[in-house]
């Protein structure tokens, strides 16, 4: 189960051309809005024709302009979740999951368990102008699913809800991943919701890819910083649960020492994936005292970006994990770091990327 | 923004000073006559206007409209009428200037042919006609088509006849119908047949086959009967008839 | 009826033949001009558009002439039409038909093309991504969504059939039976004194006959508009 893009497209002002690989799971196209996301999407349904470019689901060609084939969208066998849910207003919520059934004739096996996943069972029989935000997102994705897609499509599909919504929403999505067994291309600009949900990421600058690759890599490399936006930037790190202390912290354990976090709802020994802002972790040449951090860390500078003209990102080595931190410049002289430093990395937050990393997420 | 607002002055001024043309031209002589003699009456108008100087508004249409419209009081000053039985509605009514009602023309009744066509006889008409139509004024509304169903009546053919006519809202339109190549045969009055380049007259009927053919004058009483009577007497004048006799009326049947 | 006169009766019916065929024929074409001009990019639309709107704007009579030089039997169409299909429109009912038809169909495709623009096409592309061809997508998605705007366009064609006068007169005369639909016999029947008494009855008819297909178009367009919106 696999996803093959190769693409070029000019529009007035500006131009997408990208190739990628998304393997099986959920890939994240993500960059800053602008960049292409969007029209890689619409291509691959085949809502938006290319100037030039070659697509292939499963060995199934849908598009290759060199060859002249070009698969019309409703043979494509896509589901496409929608920034908005697009539901059909003069149809039920069971109508509207059953519209692809109808077209295609495909069957799911498994639809009354989709409908449960998704927690859709009650909402049967309304109408879609009868349901909230959050609903409509969900038969948006049932409708997506039961039409036994071979590729599912999400374009921010929470973008339009608040986060309570999203929060709602998130859950399923991961069920989705994990259970469903249809590659997701997934579009995001939000580097939260890429973090928890994607294996593999697209990271899009300019309509070119600045980074392509496993999710943990690609959101550690500060060479990825300005597609992401300095704000953003990150590292993922895996995880496990080692103990629940008795004042409200849990002590996770990295590759390179433990972590103290507030309460980590998970029981001893599931492993998690953390994600660390480069902007939480300082840098200091010996071990602090006196501090009220409690989380700090041996590491290694590997290397130096500079992200601004005040700021620089480095990257360090944290035994097997990689991290990020964001110091000025002036930081950087005064501690001369440089390429191959031991430092130690003081860690101020951290939060839970993804839970359950064991099993099938890959 | 200065532009429209002296546009929007524009526009005013010229709202205003039709309003007052409209109230001032209350005191001038309006005709209402029927639509067929509105080519030989423009001329006697013109003529009348240049010899007398006074001025004439003509207005135009059938003679049931222009009658109902003198029943609600319309102001016209003279009424000339393609209809005797709607003058004699207008007059019942007591809206005519007592004694004013003369009979002003007469007229000719014809079958016309689409182009060039030799003479028939009317009496042959639904065999020429085979799935064509014939082309009439209403026959029960429009004079001309009552005086052709007279005719034909006469003739002891309309009852083969009737379901081939087609009937129009005036007799100008029938002769439209026949000018266009869409019926080839109508039937309408010699004035009008005179007007239309594309038509021949192929019958006459005989005056005696229908009941005479009349234009009847009158005066309306609510005018200023002094002007009003002027111009009826010009119109019955010598001056006047030539110009009807020209385009195909008759002097007047005698009654 | 037994009120009307056989001619009345005959005027009533005639129109209501008229009209509904009218209506009937000119649906299709009429959805197929207003998706042209809802959606259509092509050069010529504001051409297509104004000669659409030409029957709203010029004289009856003049419709009727231009009709009559067109599809008469002298006319280069109304001739090709007699040739090749045996249908004639001078002085039939069919041509009545034509001439209210021409003279609804600018209002027809106004209510339709309005509904028309209304519709999401995104809805259309996420039927599309569904499974859905285009000629699925039309009959699932687009026409149940402008099926308010088809029915209201339909009531108004109707109506304005019912009281097309001018241009079916000038086109196919007024031939009771035939061609004599019920404004042409109102008009006739107000070209005789002492004809106000029937043209009364035709016209209370003509307003009866209006006023509930109005009134339908309205209830139905709500139905309609209530099953789609869900509301």
């Amino acid at each position: 189960m696999s996803l093959s893009v190769t693409l070029a497209h000019r529009f007035p002002g500006h131009v997408l051309d990208v190739a990628f690989e998304a393997p099986a799971g959920l890939t994240a196209l993500f960059g800053q809005s602008g960049t292409g996301k969007t029209t890689i999407v619409n291509a691959v349904a085949g809502l938006l024709q290319p100037d030039s470019g070659r697509i292939l689901v499963n060995e199934n060609v849908l598009l290759d302009t060199t060859r002249k084939i070009d698969v019309p969208v409703h043979r494509r066998r896509i589901g496409y979740v929608f920034q908005e849910a697009r539901l059909f207003p003069h149809l039920t919520v069971r109508q509207n999951l059953h519209y692809g059934r109808w077209m295609t004739g495909a069957k799911v096996m498994d639809d009354a368990q989709i409908i449960d996943l998704l927690g859709i069972r009650p909402l049967l029989s309304r109408r879609p102008g009868a349901l909230s935000g959050g609903e409509r997102q969900r038969v948006a994705l049932g409708r997506a699913l039961l039409s036994a897609p071979e590729l599912l499509l999400m374009d921010e599909p929470l973008a339009a809800l608040d986060d309570a919504r999203k929060a709602e929403i998130l859950p399923y999505l991961e069920r989705l991943r994990d259970e469903s067994g249809v590659p997701i291309l997934y579009v995001s600009h939000s580097i939260a919701e890429v973090a928890r949900l994607a294996t593999t990421v697209v990271a899009l600058d300019g309509g070119r890819i600045a980074r392509a690759g496993p999710a943990a890599e690609v959101l550690s490399d500060p060479d990825v910083v300005p597609a992401l936006g300095i704000r953003d930037a990150g590292a993922i790190v895996s995880g496990q649960v080692l103990q629940h202390h008795d004042d409200g912290l849990s002590e996770i354990a990295l590759s390179a020492g433990s972590l103290l976090l507030p309460r980590v709802d998970c029981p001893v020994g599931d492993r998690m994936r953390l994600r660390i802002a480069a902007g939480d972790v300082m840098l200091g040449r010996v071990r602090p005292d006196g501090l009220s951090a409690l989380n700090v860390l041996p590491v290694t500078v590997e290397s130096l970006r500079q992200s601004s003209p005040s700021e620089t990102i480095v990257k360090l080595r944290a035994g097997e994990d990689a991290l990020l931190a964001r110091i000025s410049n002036r930081s950087v002289s005064r501690l001369e770091v440089a390429p191959g430093l031991a430092l130690f990395a003081i860690v101020k937050s951290a939060s839970i990327a993804r839970r359950n990393t064991d099993g099938s997420a890959g | 923004m200065r532009n429209v607002l002296s546009i929007m002055q524009t526009v005013a001024v010229w709202l205003g000073m039709s309003l007052a043309a409209g109230l001032a031209s209350a005191a001038e002589l309006t005709v209402f006559a029927a639509a067929s003699t509105k080519t030989a009456l423009d001329r006697v108008a013109q003529d009348w206007r240049t010899l007398t100087g006074h001025d004439l508004r003509l207005s135009y249409g059938g003679s049931a409209t222009l009658a109902r419209q003198i029943l609600a009081g319309a102001p016209a000053d003279l009424f000339l009428s393609a209809n005797q039985t709607w003058m004699d509605v207008v007059e019942d009514s007591g809206a005519l200037v007592p004694g004013s009602k003369t009979s002003l023309l007469g007229n000719t009744l014809v079958v016309v042919a689409h182009g060039d066509h030799a003479p028939i006889d009317p009496s042959d008409l639904p065999n020429l006609l085979g799935n064509d139509r014939l082309a009439m004024g209403l026959v029960n509304a429009v004079p001309a088509g009552q005086y052709g169903k007279a005719a034909f009546e006469a003739l002891g053919v309309w009852r083969d006849l009737a379901p081939q006519v087609a009937q129009t809202d005036n007799v100008r339109a029938a002769l439209a119908l026949v000018a266009a190549g869409e019926t080839p045969f109508g039937v309408v009055y010699l004035s009008d047949a005179q007007v239309s380049p594309n038509v021949s007259v192929v019958a006459t009927f005989d005056a005696t086959l229908h009941p005479p053919i009349t234009y009847p004058l009158a005066v309306i009483a609510q005018a200023d009967p002094t002007l009003a009577q002027e111009f009826a007497a010009y119109l019955r004048g010598p001056d006047a008839l030539a110009h009807f006799l020209e385009l195909g009326f008759t002097p007047p049947a005698p009654q | 009826m037994t009120w009307l006169g056989p001619e009345e009766l005959d005027a009533v019916l005639l129109s209501l033949r008229v009209s509904l065929w009218a209506t009937l024929c000119s649906l299709p074409l009429g959805l197929w001009v207003a998706f042209l001009l809802a959606r259509g990019r092509f050069p010529g639309r504001q051409l297509l558009n104004g000669l659409v709107h030409l029957p709203l704007i010029l004289p009856p009579v003049v419709t009727g002439y231009l009709l009559l030089i067109t599809f008469g039997r002298n006319g280069p169409l109304g001739r090709f039409l007699e040739d090749t299909f045996g249908l004639i429109f001078a002085f039939r009912w069919t041509g009545a038909v034509l001439a209210a038809a021409v003279m609804a169909f600018p209002l027809m495709v106004r209510a339709m093309r309005l509904s028309i623009e209304a519709v999401d096409p995104k809805l259309e592309e996420a039927a599309a991504t569904l499974g859905a061809s285009r000629v699925w997508v039309f009959l699932t998605v687009t026409l149940p969504l402008i099926a308010p705007g088809i029915v209201a366009g339909a009531i108004l064609a109707f109506a304005k059939a019912m009281g097309e006068f001018g241009a079916t007169i000038t086109f196919v005369a007024n031939i009771p039976g035939a061609t004599q639909t019920l404004p042409s016999a109102v008009y006739a029947f107000l070209q005789v004194p002492g004809g106000e008494a029937q043209a009364t009855r035709l016209v209370i008819v003509a307003i009866v006959i209006s006023l509930g297909a109005l009134l339908a178009s309205e209830l139905l367009a709500r139905r309609i508009q209530r099953r789609v919106t869900g509301s």
